[in-house]
């Protein structure tokens, strides 16, 4: 049983319909998007399903996922908070920032909150290098920047995430 | 022809075929590019960056559009600043290409550096240590020392099983990409991938099983590094003990060219074993791949693997009713006085794993004493193509563009793996692909056209195709006529005959002795009429369950459709390779005197009065002849354990007491006897059949990073004999008859049809005793249609009895809807009596508590 195709039926449909039927397997990216989506994660079912769906081999999607940074293979928190770290972001306090939020939170790089709603990552370049400390907060809600942060700010942020408050775009680019 | 260009490598006037990469050129010229991710079998991807050299174009005029010349009238060479990458860079017109300078030495150095930061350098424990791309070119490039941190090195995985035949050791893969690329590109099952990025990229499968190709052993022979080793081979030996020997894989009528690796062994009790089988180059048959059953399937020489496994040592005569062990002279003599006096009253039983050499023997001394011979197979056809076989010169890597190749009957990618794999190739090059069959199989992906018919309807379907193309025998039977109906046959039978070249490969599926042996008539019948015989790629080639069963007809041995009575009224039957009581109980029922010559002590052995111990053939010489029809090779790879004899040394001795000319010592003598008295084989000697031509590419010399561990070719490329359609002899249409009863009427009272089917890994005797392979071996299992499984009431995976020709089996269901409704498909050789297409009884099987 495909449990992603019974659910998702019409929006499975439509994904498929942007592409022409031999090309099938170029629906990959928004699927699993759909299957992360669903699941937090990409489960190794929704590799099978997903190559069901296409086609092609659970391989071929799996070395999709394990390309892309923005898929994930393992659960994580409901809301990933990355933090860039790289070169430029450094220059203006990125890892001190990363140390003392993870400080703040009770967690190292890459933990999840023992309450199962934050986990704190670090990442390449997300393109914002003259607004550092940056982070972007990635959840099945969808993408969202926050830049020029304070580890106040930033926890403020996370309180009002856990709190359910819809968080906002406003203060970055999508 | 294409056009031609010169070039210079490192000082060397070289001329190419344009669109011919540096790399190739180099290697054409005797000059070698180091390479790590390319391979001349796959297309370029400048991954590694080790094969950087200096390129030099000369300088064109823009306005006049000439050669600029220097003061000396010389042209003018510029260099580009950068070194290039040789594998992904076409020659052109004056090229100067430089490898031996300081500048290519340097970068040469620098990427062993980077490689080597990620690498364990464990070659002391290493699998691929001593025929390693990574450490040759690490001692002939490398730096001596890394300025890199030991302790920073990446530290992975090193015993991940991708399946149960394959490791992978993470540390050691340099990612230079040749195995999932050979997985996607050549084999078509990509079912390795890439995972991750850069220093934690790894290799992964997700396939259940892992790494679930039939191709998979390849990966060990080209991955540069000790990453990829083989579950069968992995810490068996260092490849410099290793000593090799040339010979054929006789899994299938393919006869791929491989290389038998032996050692001298404390562990083996002192003895000289088999190690490995490694692939050998021959570009006409099976290139430098081979499938993983003749890869891991060759432990039968050392028997074992649980049932009748263990090899027979010594001759055993039944007395006071048990085998007991007797002396040749004793067991030999006991059978020519059986045999004399059987006279014409001795049927000989021989089975398609014999060589030539047996089998003509076999023959000479039947038909010296008046007795008759048959071939134990369950297909026919192989006088036909004797007739109208393909042409000498066939070579699937000449297909492309004009060529149609029909496959009928026959699931290649379980029956003959490497064939499956050359007609794919041919369809990337352009070759018209049909496949006809009574469900899907994996080949129907690259066809232009399937035709698919009920089973029972495989020669009606050929003729339907060739009625389709003229009216010339209007009065066909009604399948036929409604068959040639259908506008996807009539569009395939009108691209076949259009076609330049046309090749038809026809199988057993769904099919006994009766119903091949027609389908191989209409299969002429097409190829005749469509003027597709007696020319290189084009003919008929038959599917084979046996490697050497062409080689049999070709030895004049033919099925009989009346075995199991001929068996019964036999004065002595004397059965040799074959074991017809363990296929089917009811076939137990000898005759009078039974004499078994074989490997193991079979269910057939079992109940013989006399039993003669063989050597493998792994022990000895002889030849197979291939479904191409090509004559080849194989030597001795280990010593015969003592007391053993070849099959036609046995045969011959035994001729020899009853006063016949036969030849008992050598193999190569029996060919000259072969060549002398049967026409097809003139003119061949041992010799012949040792000649070899250089191949491209070139593999298997020093160079291992160039083509991977494939063995080169110096023991033999074979001759392919000439089908008696090439030699100008005529050959007359004939129509087959069609059984009277159709499959419909033969079916069981529940309605269902058994039709048997050819899987690769099967529980054959040859095959069972490579105990790494069960785990990929299916229990013993039946597939029906989940429609018919419904109304009988079966889920999928019940336990069944099924009942075969009067025989009651366990089987598993495997629910499929691509089997044809009330059709129950039947492996052969998977404990389950099927022959050909018969009625089946099946119902769930009581379950038995504990
Ligand atoms: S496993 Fe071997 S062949 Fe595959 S990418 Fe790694 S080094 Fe290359
Ligand atoms: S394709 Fe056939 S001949 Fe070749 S290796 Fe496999 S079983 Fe042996
Ligand atoms: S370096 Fe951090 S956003 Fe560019
Ligand atoms: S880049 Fe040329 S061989 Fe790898």
């Amino acid at each position: 049983m495909n449990h992603l195709a019974e659910k998702y039926s019409e929006e499975i449909q439509a994904i498929l319909a942007k592409y022409p039927a031999d090309q099938k397997r170029s629906a990959v990216m928004p699927l699993l998007y759909l299957a992360q989506r669903e699941s937090g994660y990409v489960t190794k079912t929704a590799m099978n399903e997903i190559a069901e769906l296409l086609g092609i081999t659970a391989t071929e999607v799996a070395s999709i996922v394990g390309f892309y940074s923005l898929y994930y293979d393992k659960p994580a928190g409901k809301y990933r908070i990355q933090v860039c770290t790289d070169l430029p972001c450094a220059l203006r306090g990125a890892e001190e920032f990363l140390e003392k939020l993870c400080e703040n939170l009770g967690i190292r790089v890459g933990e999840t909150t023992p309450d199962g709603m934050v986990t704190v990552e670090h990442v390449m370049c997300l393109a914002a290098c003259d607004k550092a400390p940056m982070f972007q907060v990635q959840s099945g809600e969808g993408l969202s920047y926050h830049e020029n942060q304070t580890v106040e700010s930033a926890m403020a942020l996370i309180q009002s995430l856990k709190k359910g408050a819809s968080h906002s775009n406003k203060d970055g680019h999508p | 022809m294409a056009k031609q260009v010169t070039l210079t490598i490192d000082g060397k006037q070289v001329t190419v075929p344009e669109g011919t990469l540096i790399v190739d050129a180099a290697k054409k010229a005797g000059i070698d590019v180091p390479v790590f991710c390319y391979h001349p079998k796959m297309e370029p991807v400048g991954m590694c960056r080790m094969c950087l050299v200096e390129i030099g174009r000369p300088v064109i005029d823009r306005a006049t559009g000439q050669v600029v010349k220097e003061a000396d009238g010389s042209p003018k060479v510029q260099f580009g600043p950068k070194l290039e990458t040789a594998c992904t860079t076409p020659v052109s017109e004056g090229m100067v290409v430089v490898g031996a300078s300081e500048k290519v030495k340097a970068g040469r150095e620098d990427i062993l550096e980077f490689l080597l930061t990620s690498h364990p350098l464990d070659c002391p424990i290493c699998d691929k240590g001593g025929e390693c791309p990574l450490q040759d070119l690490t001692m002939g490039f490398g730096p001596g020392e890394s300025r890199f941190i030991f302790d920073e090195k990446m530290r992975m995985d090193k015993h991940v099983p991708l399946g149960e035949l394959i490791y992978l050791d993470r540390e050691r893969c340099i990612q230079c990409g040749r195995c999932v690329r050979f997985q996607s590109e050549i084999a078509d099952d990509p079912v390795i991938g890439f995972y991750q990025r850069g220093r934690s990229l790894e290799i992964v499968t997700f396939s259940e099983p892992g790494f679930d190709s039939y191709f998979s052993g390849n990966t060990t022979d080209i991955c540069p590094v000790g990453a990829l080793t083989t579950a069968d081979f992995r810490f068996g030996a260092r490849p410099w003990e290793l000593n090799n020997a040339a010979s054929i894989c006789s899994q299938c009528p393919v006869g791929c060219n491989i290389t038998f690796n032996t050692r001298r062994e404390a562990r083996s009790g002192g003895r000289m074993v088999i190690k490995r089988v490694m692939p050998r180059q021959n570009e006409a048959v099976n290139e430098i791949w081979i499938c993983d059953k003749g890869r891991f399937a060759y432990h039968f020489t050392e028997g074992g693997g649980s049932g009748n496994s263990e090899r027979l040592t010594q001759p055993l005569v039944r007395k006071n009713g048990e085998l007991a062990p007797v002396s040749w002279d004793e067991a030999l003599q006991v059978v020519a006085e059986r045999f004399r006096q059987a006279g014409s009253g001795l049927l000989t039983l021989a089975g398609g794993r014999l060589s030539n050499e047996d089998l003509f023997n076999l023959r000479q001394l039947t038909q010296g004493l008046g007795g008759q011979t048959a071939l134990y197979t369950q297909m026919a056809g192989g006088d036909l193509v004797a007739q109208v076989g393909v042409g000498q010169g066939t070579n699937f890597a000449d297909m492309g563009a004009g060529s149609a190749i029909l496959v009928v009957a026959s699931d290649l990618h379980e029956e003959a793996p490497i064939w499956y794999l050359r007609i794919k190739q041919a369809v990337e090059r352009g070759a018209m692909l049909i496949v006809a069959g009574a469900r899907p199989t994996r080949l129907e992906k690259y066809a232009a056209h399937v035709v698919r018919y009920p089973y029972g309807s495989e020669a009606a379907a050929i003729l339907a195709m060739l009625n389709s193309l003229s009216a010339k025998r209007p009065n066909l039977p009604e399948p036929v006529q409604a068959l040639a109906r259908s506008p996807e046959l009539q569009a395939a039978a009108k691209a076949f005959a259009g076609a330049q070249n046309g090749l038809v490969l026809y199988g057993s599926e769904g099919l006994g002795l009766e119903g091949s042996q027609a389908l191989a008539q209409a299969c002429a019948n097409l190829l005749i009429s469509t003027n597709h015989i007696g020319r290189a790629n084009n003919g008929l080639i038959a599917v084979w369950q046996r490697a050497n069963e062409q080689g049999a007809w070709d030895m004049g041995f033919r099925p009989r459709t009346d075995l199991a009575e001929a068996m019964k009224s036999a004065r002595v039957l004397y059965v040799v390779a074959a074991d017809p009581a363990g296929d089917d109980p009811s076939m137990a029922e000898a005759g009078e005197f039974l004499v078994v010559q074989e490997l193991f002590l079979t269910d057939t052995a079992k109940l013989a009065d006399v039993v003669l111990p063989v050597e493998a053939y792994t022990e000895r010489e002889g030849s197979f002849t291939s479904g191409e029809r090509r004559v080849q090779r194989f030597y001795p790879a280990v010593p015969e354990p003592a007391g053993l004899k070849a099959d036609f040394a046995v045969t011959g001795q035994i001729g020899q007491l009853l006063g016949l000319d036969l030849e008992a010592r050598f193999a190569s003598k029996v060919m000259l006897r072969i060549a002398s008295q049967i026409a097809d084989y003139a003119g061949l000697d041992y010799v012949r059949l040792a000649e070899v031509v250089e191949q491209w590419p070139i593999v298997g010399r020093g160079d291992v990073y160039y083509g991977g561990t494939s063995y080169e070719n110096s023991q033999g490329l074979g001759v392919q004999l000439a089908p008696a359609a090439q030699r100008g002899a005529a050959v007359p249409l004939a129509w087959p008859e069609f059984a009277s009863q159709s499959h419909s009427q033969q079916a069981s009272a529940e309605g269902l049809l058994a039709a048997p089917i050819n899987r690769l890994l099967d529980r054959g005797q040859t095959v069972w005793p490579s105990t790494l392979l069960h785990s990929r071996i299916p229990q013993p299992y039946v597939a029906l249609n989940p429609a018919d499984a419904a109304v009988l009431r079966i889920p999928s995976g019940a336990m069944l009895q099924v009942t075969l020709n009067g025989t009651a089996r366990l089987a598993a269901a495997h629910l499929d809807e691509n089997v044809p409704q009330g059709v129950v498909l039947v492996p052969r050789s998977m404990g389950l009596p099927i022959f050909g297409p018969a009625p089946v009884e099946i119902r769930r099987a009581e379950v038995v508590s504990a």
